[in-house]
């Protein structure tokens, strides 16, 4: 049997809602990175911001998928610090899936100093362990919703975050879809078809860069 | 490049569930049952994500304090004892986070002046509030910028020119024909992103070189600068800080 992908390394995997239910990205990526051969820690928090990865803050829900024990969480999910959790698991690669909670859908103007402050402190923070990481951006959702996500300020942040993420590698996960093509629940989050299709993407994305291919073992 | 003005002072995709039977029995069996189906999966979707914010009600916004005089004072915030000593060494504080559109209030002390500070921040603003000497007084200059230039793979450099000697003021690198800035006023800042390199730059004032040429040292892609053109006793001098924001 020919080794996977990602044979070898060992994932630490963080973000927003997108991974904090069942039906969305979580299960689905984590089985796809698992099944490239790579071993995975994945934690996600509704609504958390790069500069919550900083500090323990409470959040509406999360979840916790590690070694095949997956817990889902309610109002008692927390973040945990990147340098806490990069200690703990020791992992040779951690991927940041985030966007969506910071693009400030509803407001006119996006908040450029706010996100510049809260992603380059993660990222500071990720690189003072001299750890590789892959910073993974927002899909395309549907126009409107209850987050009032919409194409213009997505594309916006995507942009913003291919700028500021160094030394994260970036994956423009725009490019995987066209506007409207994964259908949504509520604008922002997609239905399992969708989060099936975004997962399969980052997996084969993640396997490209040179970055992993030199982790491989 | 910018230059800036002086401020003073669930429903799942129930799709697909059109269904087509000749039987009624049979056809309302499979409708509801569709529809149990389009519910729960709309539930085990959906329902159980809370509204969150995606982002903040307002941009953040930044104050720092700079000794822009040829000796040492002391810098206390209003309502507080804390002092913050800037001198040649350490003459300015890093950003400090701050509410957009609070009251900043404080004061600059020097010897026997003292200067009472008093400015607002709007949101997305970084601002920059300079103590300068005015004869035996102390007076202080805030200079606003909202940069829309981060990037992670560039230096961004700011110029900040407050020294009435120093009309159109100017950077060039040394050793090289290559003005980094130029033409800029008083009391007023220009920025640019530059690649992550080691130069000097000489202060022209018109045309003129004034003072000695500044090593900048190693810059860092990602980080912020400011290199600040102040008046001295007979000339105009230069340095540069990082413009770091506290965490």
């Amino acid at each position: 049997m020919a080794a996977g992908t990602l044979a070898g390394i060992a994932m630490l995997v963080l973000g927003e809602s997108h991974l904090s239910l069942p039906g969305y990205l979580m299960n689905p990526l984590y089985e796809d990175l698992t099944t490239q051969g790579a071993t995975v820690h994945a934690i996600g928090a509704c609504g958390a911001t790069a500069s919550d990865w900083l500090k323990t803050v409470e959040v509406p829900c999360g979840a916790d998928r590690f070694k095949g024990d997956t817990v889902f969480k309610g109002r008692a999910a927390t973040t945990s610090p990147i340098k806490e959790l990069i200690a703990k698991d020791r992992p040779n690669l951690v991927v940041i899936i985030l966007g969506d909670t910071m693009a400030s859908y509803d407001n006119e103007t996006f908040p450029r100093a706010w996100a510049w402050q809260g992603i380059t402190g993660l990222t500071k923070d990720i690189a003072a362990t001299q750890t590789p990481c892959v910073w993974v951006g927002p899909a395309w959702g549907t126009p409107g919703g209850k987050y009032f996500k919409n194409d213009k300020r997505v594309e916006l942040m995507a942009g913003f975050l291919e700028k500021n993420v160094a030394p994260c590698v970036f994956i423009d996960s725009l490019k995987f879809s066209k506007p409207g093509q994964w259908a949504t629940v509520d604008g922002q989050h997609f239905n399992l078809a969708g989060y099936q299709a975004w997962s399969a993407n980052i997996t084969k994305a993640l396997a490209a860069l040179p970055v992993v291919q030199g982790l491989k073992k | 490049m910018k230059q800036a003005g002086v401020v003073i002072a669930a429903t799942q995709d129930v799709a697909a569930c059109a269904v087509q039977y000749s039987n009624y029995s049979v056809r309302f069996a499979r409708v509801a049952l569709c529809v149990v189906g389009c519910v729960f999966g709309a539930l085990s979707n959906a329902a159980d994500i809370p509204l969150y914010p995606t982002g903040p009600s307002a941009d953040s916004s930044f104050v720092r304090f700079i000794n822009g005089t040829d000796a040492a004072l002391e810098l206390t915030a209003a309502g507080s004892k804390a002092k913050v000593q800037l001198d040649a060494k350490t003459p300015t504080t890093v950003f400090y986070p701050v509410r957009a559109k609070s009251d900043i209030k404080g004061q600059f002390t020097q010897a026997q002046s003292k200067s009472d500070i008093a400015t607002t921040v709007k949101a997305g603003e970084f601002v920059s509030v300079i103590a300068l000497a005015d004869g035996a007084k102390l007076t202080h200059l805030s200079i606003g910028e909202e940069p829309d230039d981060f990037n992670a793979l560039k230096v961004s450099l700011a110029f900040y020119n407050v020294s009435a000697k120093c009309a159109n003021a100017g950077l060039q690198v040394v050793g090289r024909d290559v003005l980094l800035f130029e033409k800029l006023g008083v009391n007023a800042l220009i920025r640019r992103m530059i690649n992550p390199v080691k130069i000097s730059v000489q202060l022209l004032c018109g045309e003129q070189a004034t003072g000695a040429p500044l090593e900048l040292g190693e810059l860092i892609a990602g980080e912020r600068y400011s290199v600040f053109a102040l008046p001295s006793a007979s000339t105009t001098r230069i340095f540069i800080a990082s413009d770091a924001v506290a965490r």
